[in-house]
């Protein structure tokens, strides 16, 4: 299978500004000697500021070891990572955990929410982390987000007392509510049923619409691919394919073709 | 996280095995020593004749026994608890392949026995050990003479026995949550179980609340007899024990409030914060954390405080009389001594299992403290959130048993004493500052060990676990 990295990006120069994150020459390894699993091979690759990117690709290919390492939740094993300007491989822990803080937010598959806090603690959690009340720019903020997403009525909820659906909405409310340079999402949908996972999409699609939030989605569901300005295509740990907007029927006819293919 | 192996089911039961064997080992180590006691008061040839004493030591003996046996069976029913709302899942997986509820529950009572059988007889062993060591080095010491004694009396099987049952007992009542766990918690949505132990009880809240009123109307009233006759005393205990079961059995209406109050004195720092949540997370869980450390408490505080009371009358009368009362200050010491340390055991034995729910509940929350991390908690943060965990409950345990120890010592001093200046006055309280001394360095360091292990897991879980844990 050729490799296309279409990147618009030399790994030596620094970063170009229209990309929010990437990694250069990145390999990832687990386990010792005896038993090794390249979950990366030399993948450069970046995502560009104010869209939403997907990130496909069969199971196992590297796509949540991929975005783990880019949020600074992971190390490299080999390559160099940077978010903006921050060169994050060599970050301590301390200075990983104010990235994370300040700088991305996260939207995972399941379990978003801290469960002893109702739904407006966990909206104002990223603040309060820094020891800050929202000011009153952000105050709008939050509660335009809680409008758009329908959360209103449930502020006072705690998580165990909402629909899978809602409880993802929040945490798409939390990952946008400090406007973070890059929100991670990882399998977002993989949860919801067809309809509530079509709303989450619509919300993270107009976040980037609206005001050029920078996304990246993993993703299985070439519906859900569907909705973002552009899919990269990993297998075996490598970047095989990396195209602007498609649709869910040219996806998922590449995806098979990929599939035959191995 | 199945508890199926050896190894995890040591790391699970390790606490329970260890209170079983404290319970066992003290009610062994007790009867053994009254048992030396009595060998040699009957070997005197002036006390020889009398089996009032040896009743006497017995009985007093038991009241210690059977508080340290009642506080291990909450702390070993709590763990349970515990341990099987971490099972949850596992248990529902075994379930959604047709297992039945009620052999879930008897397989972890099993549990209860084989725990309840390792700890007493680990503790008959040490317990009989220490009394040998403790007359050995009486007879040493000149302070017991030489006296030959049956180190297997069968009565001593009763404690052990006793140890067996009701850590067994205490594994049944603590399993009573697997009957409501379903085969559809296997394939649950995104949401941890959440167990909440929550119940409305309307009969036991209406005997803890009774017990509560009548007794401590029956402890006032003995404060008022006080005032005429020394008597009254007896009445207050009586009202004493009821209203301090009430307490007891009602500490699912008392602790969470009190914890609540506690959490908020914390701060507001996102830490603080969590921490108060997640204490009261399970109310019910954190009350039997909890009641073991105020009984204790309680207990110590009260008898201190009764003595104290009793001090301050004493050394008004030596004031005028030095020479009757010779010698008394140091006999109240002794007295005291050997009670605080008797009650203490009971206060270790709670003391393990507020360590032990606390370690417990930081295993548990794994993917929680994951995602802390992930959202950009650091590691002191986390850190402090534990510390904040472990402040709370056991200042609140203090502070509530202090309170309660206080007003039940200055009862019985007052009922004891009200009349004892020859006309009716009022007791004023005394304040048994050595006793309120250890009482709060015992839970400061109490505070600081339960957090040791708990932090240095959480602070060891990477971020990664909030995406990853299935
Ligand atoms: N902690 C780990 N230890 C060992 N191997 C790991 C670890 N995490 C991931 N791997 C391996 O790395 C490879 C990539 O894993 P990754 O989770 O990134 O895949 P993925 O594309 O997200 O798959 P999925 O679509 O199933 O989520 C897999 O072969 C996986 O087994
Ligand atoms: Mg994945």
């Amino acid at each position: 299978m050729d490799i296309t990295t279409s990147i618009d990006v030399v790994a030596s120069e620094p970063a170009a500004p229209a990309l929010v994150a990437r990694v250069a020459n990145l390999t990832k390894s687990y386990g010792s000697h005896g038993a090794r699993i390249d979950a990366l091979r030399d993948v450069t690759v970046g995502i560009r500021r104010g869209e939403f990117t997907a990130v496909m690709g069969p199971s196992g290919s590297g796509k949540s070891t991929l975005m783990h390492i880019m949020a600074g939740l992971d190390s490299p094993t080999e390559g160099r990572v940077w978010l903006g300007d921050t060169e994050i491989g060599g970050l301590g822990d301390e200075q990983l955990t104010l990235l994370r803080r300040r700088r991305v937010g996260f939207v995972f598959q399941s379990f978003n929410l801290v469960p002893t806090l109702d739904v407006e603690g966990n909206l104002l959690l990223p603040f309060e982390l820094d020891g800050r009340t929202p000011s009153p720019r952000e105050r709008e903020w939050i509660d335009e987000l809680e409008t758009v997403l329908g959360l209103d009525p449930r502020l006072s909820h705690r998580p165990h007392e909402l629909s899978g659906g809602q409880q993802q909405r929040v945490a798409i409310a939390r990952a946008l509510v400090t406007r973070p340079e890059l929100v991670f999402a990882d399998e977002p949908t993989g949860n919801l049923d067809s309809r509530t996972g079509r709303e989450v999409l619509q919300v993270l699609q107009s976040a980037t619409r609206g005001y050029g939030q920078s996304i990246a989605m993993v993703t299985h569901d070439p519906i859900a691919a569907s909705y973002a300005d552009r899919v990269i295509f990993l297998a075996d740990g490598r970047v095989v394919e990396d195209r602007p907007r498609m649709e869910a029927s040219e996806i998922a006819a590449f995806m098979l073709a990929m599939e035959q293919a191995a | 996280m199945s508890g199926a192996g050896p190894a995890s089911g040591v790391r699970e039961h390790g606490s329970s095995i260890l209170v079983a064997l404290l319970s066992s080992a003290f009610g062994v180590a007790l009867l053994q020593i009254t048992g030396v006691l009595d060998d040699a008061i009957r070997a005197d040839p002036i006390t020889g004749r009398s089996t009032t004493v040896g009743i006497m030591l017995t009985v007093i003996a038991w009241v210690f026994i059977a508080i340290a046996i009642y506080v291990g069976s909450i702390v070993t029913a709590n763990t349970f608890a515990t341990i099987v709302a971490g099972r949850a899942r596992s248990i529902a997986l075994l379930r959604l392949i047709g297992s039945s509820a009620r052999r879930q529950r008897r397989a972890v009572a099993r549990e209860g026995l084989v725990v309840g059988l390792i700890g007493a007889v680990a503790g008959a062993a040490v317990g009989t050990g220490l009394a040998v060591a403790l007359e050995r080095l009486a007879v040493w010491a000149d302070w017991l003479p030489e006296v030959a004694h049956d180190w297997a009396d069968p009565g001593l099987a009763a404690p052990i026995l006793a140890v067996v049952a009701t850590t067994w007992l205490a594994a049944w009542v603590g399993s009573r949550r697997v009957l409501t766990v379903t085969p559809l918690q296997a394939i649950g949505g995104s949401q941890p179980l959440s167990l909440e132990e929550a119940r409305s009880r309307p009969a036991r809240n209406a005997i803890a609340i009774t017990l509560f009123a009548v007794g401590t109307a029956t402890l006032v009233l003995s404060m008022l007899l006080g005032l005429v006759t020394p008597f009254a005393v007896l009445i207050g205990v009586v009202g004493g024990i009821l209203s301090f079961t009430g307490v007891v059995l009602g500490a699912h209406l008392i602790m969470p409030p009190a914890l609540r109050l506690v959490g908020r004195m914390l701060g507001r720092s996102p830490s603080a914060r969590l921490a108060a949540a997640n204490a009261l997370r399970y109310p019910e869980r954190s009350s039997r954390t909890t009641i073991g450390v105020v009984i204790g408490v309680t207990l110590v505080t009260m008898f201190g405080v009764t003595v104290a009371s009793f001090r301050l009358l004493i050394e008004a009368a030596q004031a005028e009389q030095p020479e009757v009362y010779e010698g008394t200050g140091a006999m109240l010491d002794g007295v005291t001594a050997v009670f605080s340390v008797l009650i203490g055991v009971s206060a270790l034995i709670a003391a393990v299992g507020l360590v032990n729910a606390l370690s417990l509940s930081v295993l548990q929350r794994t993917r929680e403290l994951g995602l802390l991390r992930a959202l950009g908690f650091s590691r002191a943060q986390l850190r402090r959130m534990i510390l904040a965990e472990s402040v709370q409950l056991t200042a609140t345990a203090v502070l509530v048993g202090l309170v309660l120890g206080t007003f039940y010592g200055w009862a019985g001093a007052q009922s004891l004493l009200g009349s004892a200046s020859g006309m009716p006055g009022i007791v004023a309280p005394g304040v048994p500052w050595t006793i309120l001394a250890i009482v709060v360095v015992s839970a400061a360091v109490l505070t600081v060990a339960a957090t040791i292990t708990p932090a240095r897991r959480a602070t060891r879980v990477s971020p990664i676990t909030a995406l990853a844990v299935e």
